[in-house]
């Protein structure tokens, strides 16, 4: 046994659970977005997709080939859009389209960010997004 | 037991090797567990050898085939039966690029404490027992969210000189 190896053993063990339960109270959650902090309109085009005449919310979903959660992310965003009128979902991969991450100071997968019909970003979900919050704060920008 | 294929699965991620059946989520868990242990031991003991030992376990996963993953072998032949056959499963993808990541670091840390370069050897070590352990206990895989990371490096290396990049990737 050496001092060292114990040290960096146990160092490592505290270190990791907190980032581990950090992530995890983080996960899905919903943040706003900070009203101008993202350049305005980027949203439709990025995902290459022209709004039509009733839709008011983009979901942006950056994926990656290696993440099992986009998957989940991709089919509970694929039902809230067919039960809501005005919704799109677009998913964009990062081993294909990587400046579409970057554009959007993208790190994680999957990462949702949404638009308004404006293309102006109104909040972004790390991981699977929590279904009821994430419907609560589309109400808004969908109503209006 | 067949895996459940998703029709909805979108087009993301369908390039990769995607032909291996789907993995026991718990199997995984139970990799990581066991890859963390194996970690420890590395750290406690300082063993080069054992920390090529665990490289191979990472490149047999990572190169062969999560079917030929060590730990996985082992998870079949002791608890999976007990367990009976799991609610889901989970896409080999994303575990098998984990396992390259993890050979990656494993193969420095080997190479460290064998020359004598016994800090490299901790810190890769270390590096890789967070991964493992973030898996084990929050099934949390920092091997897959290196992707994005890199995937964005290489789009911003290859703007910047085009013609290296494109030849640089064997």
């Amino acid at each position: 046994m050496n001092t060292v190896g114990i040290v960096v053993v146990v160092g490592v063990l505290v270190v990791a659970t907190v980032v581990g339960l950090v992530l995890r109270a983080r996960a899905g959650r919903v943040r706003l977005a900070t009203p101008g902090a993202s350049p305005p309109g980027s949203g439709w085009a990025l995902a290459a997709h022209e709004p039509g005449l009733d839709d008011r919310v983009l979901l942006l979903q950056v994926s990656s080939p290696v993440c099992t959660p986009c998957r989940q992310t991709a089919g509970l965003l694929g039902e809230l859009v067919d039960s809501t009128p005005g919704l799109v979902h677009v998913e964009v991969d990062v081993a294909d389209r990587p400046e579409v991450a970057a554009e959007l100071g993208i790190m994680r997968t999957p990462t949702v960010v949404a638009f308004d019909r404006a293309g102006t970003e109104l909040l972004r979900v790390s991981g699977v997004p929590r279904r009821p919050e994430l419907v609560r704060a589309l109400a808004p920008a969908l109503a209006g | 037991m067949p895996a459940p294929v998703d029709p909805a699965a979108p087009a993301a991620g369908s390039g990769s090797t995607s032909a291996e059946p789907g993995l026991d989520p718990r199997g995984v868990r139970f990799a990581a567990a066991v890859t963390t242990v194996v970690l420890v031991l590395v750290l406690l003991s300082g063993s080069g050898w054992l920390a090529g030992a665990q490289a191979v376990v990472f490149a047999l996963g990572a190169f062969a085939g999560m079917r030929f993953a060590p730990y996985s072998l082992l998870y079949r032949a002791l608890l999976a039966r007990r367990l009976g056959p799991p609610a889901e499963r989970e896409d080999a993808a994303p575990v098998r690029f984990s396992q390259l990541v993890g050979f990656v670091f494993a193969a420095v840390a080997t190479v460290g404490y064998l020359t004598g370069l016994t800090t490299l050897g901790i810190v890769a070590t270390a590096l890789a027992l967070a991964a493992a352990f973030l898996n084990a206990a929050f099934g949390f895989c920092l091997g897959c969210e290196m992707y994005t990371v890199i995937a964005r490096i290489r789009a911003r290396l290859r703007a910047r000189n085009p013609h290296t990049a494109e030849g640089a990737t064997a």
